[in-house]
């Protein structure tokens, strides 16, 4: 198995060569184009990427919420040892209810209208636990919510979406996803819509919280310091690639690979002083094109002739680091 | 601020880089303004505010702060109900009735939507040209200037044939500056101008209105959620909260020892990516309230973690507590640096 | 440009389906029998000739002629011009009038809106081919009475939808820019709001099409529409009927133009609707 050392338990979640494809008017969207990834147990993993980097698409594949448009899914996603992609729907679904859950960035969406919270966390219970009987269910959901932090359960009960601010309803998804007692949460950008200080008691509830929930979650942000404060491992993507993974303070302390080491360059940090801002040149690569470079050699620096002339392999640097640049090692 | 400048010489140490003497009346004004809605809703609330010419300030607050209102009301499409508002010395309302394309001319506003903000049926090119139609700009040093500024921004040729659907988000903002610079303002409120934008490409457009500044003597109002960004870029910051200023202060010393519980929570909100530089979040409780029906008193004081019995009852004002800085608070935090 | 290059392209969207294919067909022919009318017909309508009247069709009458010798293709022909002019016109008045109505309720204070969508409503509670009667039966019928109470009758619906359009516009961030810019009112509503909502009025317009069509025949079958010796499908229907004993062909014939005619432009509009916007007119059926 590659990347992991014999002395640690193995992996959730082992991704390999994940592709995703879809049709659009201007030819096939190459989204994903061939992510190998591990999920460590008990672990947070952050995912950072940029527009364009396929960090949702990953987590749609790890549900298999595909688009409509899609033409291609290859690979593997071996879920404790089970590939979820060649998986019929409704063995799928019983996964989706019982084993892996998910937030949304807008819980707004994400939530029925027509449905009061006490449905939307009793319906989740029941296809957890198909034997539940609705007292015993409003009962665990009144006490998920006070998990959550939500002081008067019972009113918000009888609440609808519409009637709760933006901070109640993500703590009413985070509610839900938690009845699943899911061995993977997946968490895409889940305080992005939020005011700052309403993310903060998010962020501070997720904090809490991942001490007791015994699976692994899987965090995805543009926000490097959100990462870096609640996540154990990161990983980042780029144009659809994973162009490093590893332990998420040694990532952004060291970074290995050209695109991450520029975009820690781009973020500004509190004690920075003068001088002109930093930006990465040019554009995320257009999804249409093929993928036979690397990713990120039309905007890199440190790119040569050997980075355009193949796709660069994600190379085990040891000390669970991975990066996919050729010149990895000149970095470190 | 020039190594020649006494650090304990306050008046200098928060005037920016255009280092006017005080007697230079600010370029914007606002005095007591309030802005009340339908008779219920006080979306802004006594508000005091002056940027000096050349400074860029930064506003920043959540959900109902009135951040919005206030540059609605500074550019005119919102009118005051109480309180006083000048720009360049005289007060927006009477220059909306009177010479109003004069006003436009000065103020001028980057909206949030870039591509929303240009006419969907419009080619860039035409929305260019929209300001040297409706001011009646002399056409040809008009178009000299908009060819000039959209070389200097970075714009392709071809940008001007397409619709707005048709160009990215990040040209749509730079369409968006070049259509305000062609009027020359003297004044430019830049709403979230980083929004949308990835990190790697928000330092181009931040660099660029730093130029600008600098080549084109403009004057910005900032307003971003992004707090690194006001921390690095503005001269001043306003921390407002449901419809009031609470604070406001030269940006570093707001930023390394806020005096308004709120203004500590909020800045305490951005995590650091470097573990050493990380500090303790101060974690609110509750939710913040609705505008139609503020807490008494000091509006802050249901999620207050040092609220004593007196703001519940007793509105503050703004009061200075130090050079060039202002707290709406009874117990502010202390500025001593040692604490 | 970009107008003709999107015309052209929303054409062969509507051309793509089977029933978007055949409307368009129809429609195209419908209209060059009203524009070209004179060239296409074999004979002139009006022309008399009692000493055939009711011939079967033939090589010199390919419809055969009707109770006064006049030549039934030549008359479907034409006919189609009166019902092209009678619908466009209309359309074209009603779509103006209501435009500017709409508009205007969009940004009027609430009472003044309030009166203009009372009176919307009032005219919209009369069934027009009821109106259409009742103004007729005062003034006598007359092609311009015709096309001025369909217009009538059609303000309202226009009005409503160009109304709602504006609503939703009104809070967009580019008119809000424009407003910052310092554009006035009229320059706001002119090349801002307007282009934004005439693309769902005109669908709703050419949807509109085959109901005038039917209205103006209806109407004409009555007597109470076009003037003879003009010849609307109406009419046409109405002198086959009176004669039927005598030949079947006239009432088919015209009846055949009508329904095909009516057909073509609904299904025309509606695969014009799909191909541009789906939601449009939904809600008004």
């Amino acid at each position: 198995m590659t990347g992991v050392a014999t002395s640690s338990p193995p992996a959730l979640v082992e991704i390999r060569d994940l592709v995703l494809e879809a049709a659009t008017p201007r030819g096939t969207a190459h989204i994903l184009r061939g992510v190998s990834l591990d999920i460590g147990r008990g672990r947070i993993l952050g995912v950072v990427g940029e527009s364009g980097s396929g960090k949702s698409s990953l987590a749609s594949c790890l549900l298999k919420l595909l688009p409509s448009n899609m033409t291609r899914l290859t690979g593997s996603v071996r879920f404790d040892g089970t590939d979820l992609l060649p998986l019929p729907e409704g063995q799928m679904r019983e996964w989706r209810g019982q084993r892996i859950a998910m937030i949304f960035q807008d819980p707004m969406t994400a939530l029925n209208p027509l449905f009061t919270v006490a449905t939307h966390l009793v319906d989740v219970l029941r296809r957890r636990h198909g034997d539940i009987t609705r007292a015993q269910a409003l009962e665990r959901a009144r006490a998920a919510l006070v998990s959550v932090g939500i002081a008067d359960a019972d009113l918000r009960l009888q609440a609808y979406p519409h009637e709760l601010s933006g901070g109640m309803r993500q703590r009413v998804m985070i509610a839900m996803a938690l009845l699943v007692e899911p061995d993977l949460l997946l968490a895409d950008e889940p305080t992005t819509a939020l005011d700052a200080t309403v993310e903060a008691q998010i962020v501070d509830l997720l904090d809490q919280l991942r001490r007791k929930l015994s699976g692994s979650i899987v965090f995805i942000s543009h926000h490097l310091g959100l990462v870096a404060q609640l996540c154990d491992d990161v990983c980042v993507m780029y144009g659809g690639t994973v162009v490093e993974t590893g332990p998420v303070d040694e990532v952004l302390a060291a970074p290995l690979h050209p695109y991450t080491r520029a975009l820690l360059a781009c973020e500004i940090e509190a004690h920075d002083e003068g001088g002109r801002l930093v930006s990465i040149p040019g554009e995320v690569q257009d999804p249409v094109a093929p993928h036979v470079a690397c990713v990120f050699a039309p905007r890199c620096s440190h790119a040569l002739d050997a980075c355009r002339a193949g796709v660069p392999a994600l190379r085990d640097l040891g000390g669970m680091r991975k990066v996919a640049c050729i010149r990895a090692e000149e970095f470190a | 601020m020039t190594a020649a400048t006494p650090v304990s010489d306050p008046v200098s140490m928060y005037r920016g880089p255009s280092a006017l003497a005080p007697a230079t009346p600010p370029l914007v004004s606002m005095r007591g303004v309030s802005v009340v809605f339908g008779g219920a809703v006080r979306a802004l609330d006594d508000v005091s505010l002056e940027i000096v010419r050349g400074d860029i300030v930064g506003l920043v607050g959540e959900s109902g702060s009135g951040k919005t209102t206030l540059c609605r009301v500074l550019v005119g499409l919102t009118q005051a109900s109480g309180g006083t508002v000048d720009v360049d010395g005289t007060p927006v309302a009477s220059q909306l009735t009177g010479d109003a394309l004069a006003f436009r001319r000065k103020v001028q506003m980057l909206l949030q939507d870039a591509v929303a903000s240009l006419s969907p049926r419009m080619t860039i090119g035409r929305a260019l040209r929209e300001p040297i139609t409706i001011h009646d700009l002399p056409q040809g040093e008009a178009l000299q200037r908009l060819d000039q500024i959209l070389r200097r921004l970075g714009l392709p040729a071809d940008v001007l044939q397409k619709f707005p659907h048709q160009i990215s988000g990040g040209q749509a903002r730079r369409v968006g500056v070049a259509r305000a610079l062609v009027m020359q303002p003297q004044l430019i409120v830049a709403d979230e101008p980083t929004a949308g934008l990835d990190v790697s490409v928000q330092g181009e457009l931040l660099n660029l209105l730093l130029d600008l500044q600098q080549e084109f003597g403009l004057t910005y109002l900032l307003v971003s959620h992004n707090l690194n960004v006001i921390r690095r870029v503005s001269q001043r910051t306003a921390v407002m909260y449901l419809g009031q200023i609470v604070e406001e202060a030269p940006t570093r010393q707001l930023f390394d020892k806020p005096a308004h519980p709120y203004a500590a929570a909020l800045l305490s909100t951005n995590p650091a990516i470097d573990p050493q530089r990380r500090h303790r979040r101060i974690v609110l409780q509750g939710e913040i309230p609705s505008v139609v029906n503020p807490p008494s008193g000091c509006r802050f004081h249901t999620r207050c973690p040092v609220a004593q019995s007196r703001c519940s009852t007793d509105a503050p004002a703004l009061a200075e507590i130090g050079p060039g800085r202002q707290v709406r608070c009874h117990f502010p935090y202390s500025l001593d640096p040692q604490r | 440009m970009r107008g003709l290059a999107a015309t052209f392209a929303t054409l062969r969207k509507v051309g793509g389906s089977l029933t978007g294919a055949v409307g368009l067909v129809i429609v195209a022919l419908v209209l060059s029998c009203a524009l070209f009318a004179p060239w296409l017909a074999t004979h002139n309508p009006d022309a008399l000739d009692v000493m055939n009247r009711f011939s079967p069709p033939s090589g010199a009458h390919w419809l055969g002629t009707d109770q006064l010798g006049r030549d039934l293709y030549s008359r479907m022909v034409h006919g189609a011009s009166v019902a092209m002019l009678v619908a466009l016109s209309s359309i074209a008045m009603a779509l103006t009038l209501g435009l500017a109505l709409g508009i205007l309720a969009a940004y009027l204070p609430a009472r003044s809106e309030r009166i203009v969508l009372i009176v919307f409503d009032v005219i919209a509670s009369f069934p027009s081919l009821v109106l259409a009667l009742a103004v007729v039966a005062v003034f006598g019928p007359s092609t311009l009475i015709v096309v001025i109470v369909v217009a009538v009758t059609l303000v309202p619906h226009f009005g409503r939808v160009a109304r709602s359009q504006v609503l939703t516009l009104k809070s967009a961030p580019f008119l809000e820019a424009e407003k910052i810019l310092g554009a006035s009112w009229p320059r706001i509503v002119f090349f801002h709001v307007m282009p934004n909502i005439l693309g769902p009025l005109v669908i709703l317009a050419s949807m509109d099409i085959p109901v005038v069509i039917t209205i103006e025949a209806g109407l004409s079958f009555l007597g109470l529409g076009v003037r003879p010796p003009l010849a609307s499908w109406g009419s046409l229907i109405q002198d086959g009927y009176q004669y039927l004993s005598d030949s079947w062909v006239p009432v088919v014939v015209s009846s055949v133009a009508l329904g095909v005619a009516t057909l073509g432009f609904t299904l025309f509009g509606e695969a014009l609707r799909d191909a541009v916007d789906p939601r449009i007119g939904r809600e008004h059926g």
